[in-house]
């Protein structure tokens, strides 16, 4: 889950697509990279990793040490830590410094069928990491014109990365059918030779209601439209 | 996800009070306690236990709210739990979800069916243990039986991962109230075959042979069940082993057994090996089929659909034949006759043996004189030789692997088990030049029965393909038997046979 602007609803997707995932049965984890810990937060686990970033880039501490459940089957969580912050030097001290993040999965490869990174919002060392670990990245797009432009943005930094690069997948976030800039964005939004996602994902209140009940809309309002909205995307994005 | 669990019960195996836990989790924790359910819980393993042997545990949980497939691995954690709907047993991996579930079951569980081990209906009571952010950081699981017949109560503590501390402090406070640790019921659960025991080579050799016959006859029951429900093709296949087993301790044994076991018995057990045969080669045919529509180069892999429902109609003729035959009253007679002559044998062994052979003796004997029926066979096959030669030396080096299977007690274990494996390797090579020769001329059945009926000529033509897949392959065992046989008879496999009694 990437994007690099802030503010476009990474997180919400994350948490309720991973909440999806574990659901249908498939072992998940999100690791929550932003040192904001928004998704540390919304699953009430403690924002700290023992020795901070440093020791589990450096492998001074097994990533597997860091793991919590979460109150979900099937879903694991490696929190945020205020140090993530400086997670770029961390990174850049190591060896492969662009293969790192990728490498310390590996480690916990064989327990889980679905890792999700919630991504902070800037173009640096930890997005070039999660390009290289990802099968896919998806994309969230605020429905305005500035978005697009970003989004054009990522797909030619991807485009021009070394090595294994991964699917780039667009969808649209906090879009407000009233707004008609909203509206005519989507419907112009070019579809040849880059993938967007047919759903759409609205601006709702309930979205926004995850911070209060610390939960996936899914699992606390799962008849409501965002839950639907978010059942749909995770059916045309889950890997097969 | 969760991991270990700890399962604890009262000391007198008596109730266990829900308030009086809540009461000592509640000095730590907020406890959240979900409404009393019932639940009927079904443990799912194949016959022969093999996701046990991998350490896994499959649970089918019933509930009002819905049904989970539980996959727990041992020490109770949690890996993966799926809602499913309509699922009934037994029934194949193929059934199963889509999805982490099958594909960690399915290799484990091959072609046997996952069916019911125990079933039993439980009271739940399940509590969540918060901390002061709201997080569950431990389960707690009150299991009460719907009956009295049922396991007692129990209480388990399961942790949460990176929460470990917390089940252990909640286990503590449940320790407080004169609670104790149990085991799994599942590692004590008997294992189906009871190991093979050392015996002492002077022992008599009938009573050897009568006790392998036992077994095989015990084989022969466990596996008629499933046998006649169809549950799955290899209750089919480990009923012919047994039988097969059977047939050759009567033919070993000759020298020590009563003449009727000559007359009466082995012919017997030759008439029913021969009742199975038709649907097991059926059973073989279908189970080979996707590997066969990968050898097709020209032909499309849906030419052969007609072959697969030509088999299945066949299968379904034959399986009816066959299941007549099993539940009729000759062959219930048979088996309780066979009950009777092996209790009889027990009984009357002590008089006749007075100076009997014993069953070192006998072992060396055996393994000696098949283990050069084998050796002269091989030798014996040229270039020329018939297919029908190597049949025959297929069936002495079967001879040879029972000798060394029943005698397994009295024989020296290193040396068998060496010479087993040596035995194997050209038992393989026979094996695929046998097995291709016998497919090549039911292919050619097949296709004569499915022309008369009609079938299309691109069918004839993917059959066409597979014949000759399978000459080629039975030219590449020809071709390699001969290394094979010089690998068997190499000086060191002599030696080792020589340790064994098979002087060679």
């Amino acid at each position: 889950m990437y994007n690099i602007k802030g503010g476009v609803g990474k997180t919400s997707t994350a948490v309720n697509l991973a909440y999806l995932s574990a659901r249908e049965g498939r072992r998940t984890l999100l690791w929550d990279l932003d040192p904001q810990a928004a998704a540390t937060y919304l699953f009430r686990v403690q924002a700290r990793v023992k020795g901070g970033g440093h020791a589990l880039v450096s492998r001074k501490r097994p990533l597997e040490a860091a793991l919590k459940a979460t109150d979900f089957d099937n879903l694991d969580l490696l929190p945020a830590d205020f140090s993530y912050r400086n997670m770029d030097l961390d990174l850049d001290e190591t060896k492969k410094r662009t293969r790192r993040l990728g490498q310390l999965l590996d480690s916990v490869a064989d327990d889980y069928d679905v890792v999700f990174l919630d991504c902070p919002p800037s173009i640096s060392l930890v997005s070039e990491n999660v390009l290289h670990a990802s099968d896919t990245l998806l994309v969230p797009l605020i429905p305005a014109t500035l978005s697009l432009r970003t989004f054009e943005q990522l797909i030619r930094f991807v485009a021009d990365s070394q090595g294994s690069r991964p699917e780039v997948v667009g969808f649209f976030s906090m879009a407000d059918r009233r707004k008609r800039m909203h509206r005519d964005v989507i419907d112009a939004i070019p579809r040849d030779g880059t993938r967007v996602a047919d759903t759409v994902i609205p601006a709702l209140s309930i979205i926004e209601q995850m911070a209060e009940r610390r939960a996936p809309v899914p699992a606390f309002a799962p008849t409501s439209r965002a839950a639907l909205c978010y059942e749909q995307l995770w059916a045309e994005v889950r890997p097969t | 996800m969760t991991s270990a669990t700890r399962t604890l019960q009262a000391a007198d195996e008596g109730r266990l009070e829900l308030e009086a836990i809540v009461a000592a989790l509640s000095s730590q924790y907020t406890v959240f306690t979900g409404p009393k359910q019932c639940v009927r819980r079904a443990q799912l393993d194949t016959f022969d236990r093999r996701l046990r042997a991998a350490g896994l545990t499959l649970e089918h949980q019933r509930l009002a709210a819905g049904e989970m497939l539980i996959l727990r691995r041992a020490g109770g954690a949690t890996t993966v739990a799926v809602p499913v709907t309509g699922l009934q047993w037994p029934a194949l991996a193929e059934v199963l979800p889509t999805g982490p579930l099958r594909e960690a079951i399915a290799p484990v569980t091959g072609i046997r069916a996952l069916m019911v081990t125990s079933d039993e209906t439980r009271r739940l009571r399940r509590l969540e243990l918060h901390n002061q952010d709201g997080k569950t950081v431990a389960r707690v699981e009150l299991d009460e039986p719907a009956s009295a017949a049922a396991a007692p109560a129990r209480v388990s503590v399961r942790t949460l991962r990176g929460y470990d501390n917390q089940a252990r402090r909640a286990a503590r406070l449940l320790d407080g109230l004169g609670l104790h640790a149990v085991q799994d019921s599942e590692d004590n659960e008997p294992t189906l075959v009871a190991p093979m025991s050392r015996t002492d080579r002077e022992v008599p050799a009938s009573v050897l042979l009568t006790a392998a016959l036992g077994d095989f006859l015990a084989a022969i029951r466990k596996n008629l069940p499933g046998l006649l429900d169809d549950v799955d093709i290899e209750f089919l296949h480990d009923f012919r082993v047994a039988v097969r087993r059977t047939r050759a301790t009567l033919k070993l044994g000759r020298p020590a057994l009563p003449e009727v076991m000559r007359s009466r018995w082995e012919p017997a057990f030759k008439g029913l090996g021969d009742m199975t045969t038709p649907v097991r080669d059926l059973d073989v045919y279908e189970l080979d089929l996707p590997t066969m529509r990968g050898w097709l180069v020209a032909a499309d892999p849906a030419d052969l659909e007609p072959l697969a429902a030509h088999l299945r109609r066949r299968r379904t003729a034959q399986r009816r034949t066959l299941e007549r035959r099993l539940r009729s009253v000759s062959f219930g007679r048979l088996v309780t006759e066979w009950e009777k002559e092996l209790a009889q044998l027990a009984d009357t062994r002590d008089d006749a043996d007075q100076e009997h052979l014993s069953a070192g003796l006998l072992a060396d004997r055996s393994i000696s004189g098949a283990y050069q029926r084998v050796a002269r066979g091989g030798v014996a096959i040229s270039g020329d030789s018939p297919a029908e030669d190597l049949h025959q030396l297929r069936k002495r080096c079967k001879d040879l692997r029972y000798a060394l299977e029943v005698f397994a007690p009295v024989v020296p274990e290193v040396p068998r088990k060496r010479a087993v494996t040596d035995l194997k390797g050209l038992q393989d090579v026979l094996g695929r030049f046998q097995d291709s020769e016998v497919q090549r001329q039911a292919l050619r059945g097949f296709a004569e029965e499915m022309m008369a009926a009609g079938t299309s000529a691109g069918t004839v033509l993917a059959m066409g393909e597979l014949i000759a897949h399978l000459d080629a392959e039975q030219h590449r065992a020809r071709e390699e038997f001969d290394g094979a046989f010089a690998r068997f008879a190499r000086p060191a496999s002599q030696r080792m046979m020589h340790r064994l009694g098979g002087r060679p």
